[in-house]
């Protein structure tokens, strides 16, 4: 017995080592420009197997999640006996439901109407997951490769820019919201949209950080910002970013610090559309 | 590992990701949800010992990996330092026998999980980690595997064949990582 145990150990530890050395080639292999389609295709094919299991597990699960939300948020009907709580539940549930088709419907009447995309085509899509890991915001959508999404390409919601396509199989697609740190975004403001900055991500449900604003520049508050169509093109120009919500000066006086909330309820976000516009355009 | 270990493992595995992707990703509480799949690992390593540890938390790494737009690998590479750990803990030598040794191992592994996940994401240029919702993503998916590691245990019982020993961390451990 005393001799096999160091033989345990020893062999614990190359398992170990050899999943730590494994896990840490992936990595490389993933920030390797050559090598991370590789990644990027097995992710694709994953999300390709998953979509219509997760979304038929959703669509068995929610209904459930939603009547005990609804028991929750209504304590007062906790006095109530069990069968009356039951079927009150099960009509708050169907209220809700009717609720959410005719939000629905007019978030989708919305994206039809939106001025700022002009002549851009764009795809429809549903919201079927919301930030997979607590550390980035991001979206999964019910449109990928087959209907025409593709990597790079702008995602509006009604009121304005919500993100950008960042990954797409061939049935779904992700989409890295305005307010990831990753995200920057080029705007323009003022009068004639003649004054730019750059709006960076700070997290799920905070502002966006505008950069470059020169100390001095005219500002108020509601003020909108546009995408200017620069910083390589990465989105087309004039779609709405934000509204500034607050600003001032740096103690160095050479630039302001602002901050805009996005113009569209990311919070909010049962259908988006994809538009048909590739960075560098 | 056995050929059945394997399938169960497998099976776990996959509905284990499906509900992380599903009922996990609605249980937004704080600005944060429940990562099943670390507290998986942690309980992994518990039941069956460093080995099998490692090797649960390198796979449900690798599953959520698939998923998050963070390095390929990066989870599987924190996944199987926590099942590893988790397991050379239980082997150690300390006293099992408490009823909560496994959930508060499983918390405290899973905390120690989401700071090292936050940690080597920055190091490898992840931008805002270690501010953006750090400490509420601790905090609600440690004290969710707290609780999910009582029926993770079982799982894990059931997918090492260990259904017929005593409680979960303290039954006997199977070929290959007996203490």
């Amino acid at each position: 017995m005393r001799v096999a145990r160091p033989r345990r150990s020893r062999r614990t530890l190359v398992i170990v080592a050899v999943l730590v050395l494994l896990s840490v080639t992936l990595i490389t292999f993933d920030a390797r420009s050559g090598t991370s389609r590789l990644t990027a295709g097995i992710k694709s094919v994953a999300h390709d197997v998953f979509a219509p299991i997760v979304a038929g597990v959703n669509d068995v699960l929610r209904p459930i999640g939603d009547f005990f939300a609804g028991s929750v948020h209504y304590g007062a009907l906790q006095q109530e006996n069990q069968l009356l709580q039951a079927t009150i539940g099960q009509l708050r549930l169907q209220l809700r439901e009717v609720q959410g088709e005719a939000k629905q419907q007019e978030e989708l009447h919305a994206l039809e109407g939106l001025p700022y995309l002009a002549s851009l085509k764009t795809v429809t899509a549903q919201m079927i997951n919301f930030n997979v890991s607590n550390f980035d915001a991001d979206i999964t959508i019910s449109k990928g490769r087959d209907q025409g999404v593709t990597v790079g390409e702008p995602v509006v919601g009604a009121g304005g820019l919500i993100g950008q396509v960042t990954e797409a199989s061939h049935t779904t697609a992700v989409v890295q919201l305005i307010t990831d740190p990753r995200s920057s975004v080029g705007v323009a403001f003022g009068p004639t949209n003649q004054l730019y900055g750059q709006a960076s991500g700070q997290g799920i449900g905070k502002p966006l950080a505008v950069d470059l604003v020169p100390a001095g520049t005219p500002l108020h508050k509601g003020e909108k910002m546009y995408t200017n169509g620069l910083n390589d093109a990465q989105y087309p120009q004039g779609i709405p970013v934000g509204s500034v919500a607050s600003f001032r000066g740096t103690v160095g006086g050479g630039s302001m610090v602002v901050t805009i909330d996005p113009l569209a309820d990311l919070g909010q976000l049962a259908y988006v559309a994809v538009v048909q516009w590739s960075p560098g355009l | 590992m056995t050929g059945r270990e394997v399938t169960r493992g497998l099976l776990v595995l996959i509905v284990a990701l499906v509900l992380q992707l599903t009922v996990g990703l609605d249980l937004w509480v704080a600005g944060a949800h429940p990562e099943l799949m670390i507290g998986l690992a942690a309980v992994a390593g518990l039941v069956g010992g460093p080995e099998r540890g490692a090797v649960a938390g390198f796979c449900t790494g690798i599953a959520i990996d698939l998923f998050l737009p963070t390095p390929f690998g990066l989870s599987a590479l924190v996944g199987t330092l926590i099942g590893a750990a988790a397991g050379q803990l239980a082997n150690s030598g300390v006293d099992r026998s408490h009823p909560l040794f496994g959930p508060g191992v499983a918390t405290i592994a899973s905390a120690i999980g989401v700071i090292m996940f936050a940690v080597l994401g920055t190091v490898l240029g992840q931008p805002d980690m270690l501010t953006t919702g750090l400490g509420a993503a601790v905090l609600v998916v440690s004290v969710a595997n707290g609780i999910l590691s009582y029926p993770m245990t079982g799982v894990c019982r059931w997918a090492f064949g260990q259904e017929a020993s005593g409680a979960a961390w303290r039954g006997t451990l199977v070929s290959g990582d007996a203490p």
